[in-house]
C-alpha cells in the first residue's frame, strides 16, 4: 500500500513575543493507504500541531511533511473532525452536510449530492435531514459532523478527539459507528486522543509521543480479532496493549517530573 | 382497553391539574397588567376631580382624551406623529445600516479595528446632545438635523454590537470553515453573519428605543412640528395636557415599533 502522509525529521516552533516554544523534535511516521493510525501522549505534547502540520495550517520549521508524496499541500484531500461537532445551529442537518459543497462547488456537484443523500440513508439519518442540529442527540451529531467531512471525499481524515465531549456509552456506540463508516468507506484515518483504549480499539498502528517537545518514543503495530472497536476491546492482548502504552506514557510523566 | 382508558384519565388528571395551574398563572399576570393600568389612571382622575391633585401641573386621563379629540378634530395630531415617526424610523434604519456595514468593516481589518477602538470608545462615552449645535451648524435646522441626531445615538452602540458579535464567533467553527478552503467572504457570509442574528435582534430592539431617543431629542433641539416639538410646545405654553397627549401617542407608536421587531424575532427563531 502506498503512503498517503509521511513525516520527514519534523521540527516545529511555536513563535511568541517572548518565547519560542519547541514543540516537535524530529517526528517521522507514515500513514499508509486504508490504515488507522492513533497519536497518543500527554497531553499539549503536541498530537495537535501534528494534525495542523497535515492539514496544511501550519508550517514545519524544519523536516518535512509529505501529503499523497507532496510537500504543497492540498486541503482539498483532507476531511478534519474535531472535538466538537461545529454544526451551525441555523442550518439544518442536510444544509450542514453540504456546506462544504456550497463552499467549494466542485464540477461534480450532482454526483456529490447524490452521495451526500446515499451517505444519510446509510447511517441512517434520513429522517433528520431537514430537523436543526439541536434536535439531535450528542451521538448523532458526531455522526452528522463525520458524514459532512465525508461527502467532501478526503484521502485522509483527521480525528481531532472526536469522541472525547460525549458520555461513555455515547461514546462506544458512536467509535463503532465512526469506525464502520470508515472501514467501509475505504478511508484513511489519522487519530489523535489521549484515551489509550480507544486508540488500541480503533487503530491499525499507533505513535506513542512525549512530552514536549514531542517525539516518537515508540511505534507500536496492533494486531487484534474482532470486527467492531467494541469486539476488539474483548481481544486477549488488549490488555497487554494497553498496559505497555500506559507505562510508557507514565514513566514519561515521571521522568520529565525528575528532570 | 378499560384499562388503557384508565390510564389516560390518570394521566389527563394531573395533567389537567397542571394546565390549570398555567392557565391560572397567565390569568394572574393579565389581570393584574389591566389592574395596575385602571387602578392608574381611576386614581390619577380621581385625584384631580377632587382636587386632591392640580390637573394644572399634572394633567389628567379625560383631560387627556379631551385633548387628543381636538388635535384630531383640528388634523394636526396625525401631522405631527407622521413627523417624528418618520423621522425616526429614517434615523432608525440609516444607522442599524450604517452601524451594520461599519462593524463588517472593522471585522474584516484587524489593523483598522485597532486603529479606531479608542475612537469608538471615546464616542460612544460622548453624550450625543452636546453635538447639538454643531449638528445645526453643519445640517442646518430641522429634519436633517433632527435625522442626524438619531443617527449619531444609534450607530454607535449598533457598531460595538455588531463587532463584539463577530469577534465573538467559535473560532473552531472559523478552523473548520478554513479547512474546507472557505475564503475570507464566505467565512463572513456563511458563518459570522449568521451566527450574529440573535445578537442582531437585540441591537434592533435598542436601536428601537435609542432611536426614539434621538428624533425627540433632535425635535427639542430644533423642530416645526412633531411629538417632540408638542410636548416643548406644550411646557412653553403650561399646556400640561398638551405634553401628556403627545407622550401617550409617542408610549403607542414606540410599543409597536418594538412590537414589530419581536415578530421578527419569533420568526427568524422559528
Amino acid at each position: 500500500m502506498k503512503n498517503i502522509l509521511e513525516f520527514k525529521n519534523v521540527k516545529y516552533f511555536y513563535q511568541t513575543k517572548s518565547d519560542e516554544i519547541f514543540a516537535l523534535d524530529n517526528i517521522n511516521f507514515t500513514v499508509k493507504e486504508e490504515e488507522f493510525v492513533s497519536l497518543v501522549g500527554p497531553s499539549g505534547c503536541g498530537k495537535t500541531t501534528i494534525l495542523s502540520l497535515t492539514a496544511g495550517l501550519l508550517k514545519p520549521s524544519d523536516g518535512q511533511v509529505l501529503l499523497d508524496g507532496t510537500d504543497k499541500i492540498d486541503t482539498k484531500k483532507i476531511g478534519y473532525m474535531f472535538q466538537r461537532d461545529m454544526l451551525f445551529e441555523w442550518r439544518s442537518v442536510w444544509k450542514n452536510i453540504t456546506l462544504g459543497l456550497e463552499l467549494q462547488k466542485p464540477s461534480n456537484i450532482d454526483e456529490k449530492l447524490a452521495f451526500a443523500e446515499e451517505l444519510l440513508k446509510k447511517y441512517n439519518l434520513d429522517g433528520f435531514k431537514n430537523k436543526k442540529p439541536r434536535a439531535l442527540s450528542g451521538g448523532m451529531r458526531q455522526r452528522v459532523a463525520l458524514i459532512r467531512t465525508l461527502v467532501m471525499e478526503p484521502k485522509l481524515l483527521l480525528l481531532d478527539e472526536p469522541f472525547s465531549a460525549l458520555d461513555f456509552q455515547t461514546r462506544l456506540t458512536l467509535c463503532d459507528d465512526v469506525y464502520e463508516i470508515i472501514k467501509n468507506e475505504k478511508k484513511t484515518a489519522l487519530l489523535v486522543t489521549h484515551d489509550i483504549s480507544e486508540a488500541i480499539s480503533l487503530s491499525d498502528k499507533i505513535e506513542v509521543l512525549t512530552s514536549r517537545p514531542a517525539k516518537i518514543k515508540d511505534e507500536i503495530l496492533l494486531n487484534l480479532s474482532g470486527k467492531t472497536p467494541l469486539k476488539k476491546r474483548e481481544d486477549k492482548s488488549f490488555s497487554g496493549y494497553f498496559d505497555k502504552i500506559w507505562r510508557e506514557l507514565t514513566n514519561e510523566k515521571s521522568e520529565t517530573k525528575n528532570s | 382497553m378499560k384499562k388503557a382508558k384508565q390510564k389516560i384519565v390518570n394521566f389527563s388528571l394531573s395533567h389537567k391539574k397542571y394546565v390549570r395551574k398555567l392557565k391560572q398563572d397567565k390569568f394572574i399576570v393579565i389581570f393584574f397588567r389591566i389592574f395596575i393600568l385602571v387602578a392608574f389612571l381611576g386614581l390619577w382622575e380621581l385625584l384631580t376631580s377632587v382636587g386632591a391633585l392640580d390637573p394644572f401641573f399634572v394633567s389628567s386621563p379625560s383631560r387627556i382624551i379631551l385633548q387628543l379629540g381636538e388635535l384630531i378634530k383640528e388634523g394636526t395630531l396625525f401631522h405631527h406623529a407622521w413627523v417624528t415617526l418618520y423621522e425616526t424610523l429614517i434615523g432608525f434604519a440609516i444607522a442599524t445600516v450604517l452601524g451594520y456595514l461599519i462593524a463588517i468593516l472593522l471585522w474584516w481589518n484587524e489593523k483598522v479595528r485597532k486603529i479606531f477602538e479608542p475612537y469608538i470608545v471615546v464616542l460612544n462615552s460622548l453624550p450625543k446632545i452636546a453635538l447639538g449645535p454643531v449638528i445645526i451648524l453643519w445640517v442646518g435646522a430641522g429634519t436633517s438635523a433632527i435625522i442626524l441626531m438619531c443617527v449619531l445615538i444609534c450607530i454607535v452602540i449598533t457598531t460595538m454590537s455588531m463587532l463584539s458579535s463577530f469577534i465573538a464567533c467559535d473560532e473552531g467553527k472559523i478552523l473548520l470553515l478554513k479547512s474546507m478552503h472557505a475564503n475570507k467572504f464566505q467565512i463572513l457570509w456563511k458563518l459570522i453573519l449568521p451566527s450574529s442574528m440573535p445578537d442582531f435582534i437585540s441591537v434592533l430592539k435598542i436601536n428601537v428605543g435609542m432611536s426614539w431617543v434621538g428624533s425627540i431629542m433632535g425635535e427639542y433641539l430644533t423642530s416645526k412640528a412633531g411629538l417632540g416639538y408638542l410636548i416643548v410646545y406644550g411646557g412653553q405654553i403650561f399646556k400640561i395636557d398638551l405634553v401628556m397627549s403627545a407622550t401617550f401617542v409617542l408610549c403607542i407608536l414606540a410599543f409597536v415599533m418594538y412590537y414589530l421587531v419581536s415578530l421578527i424575532e419569533r420568526k427568524y427563531k422559528k
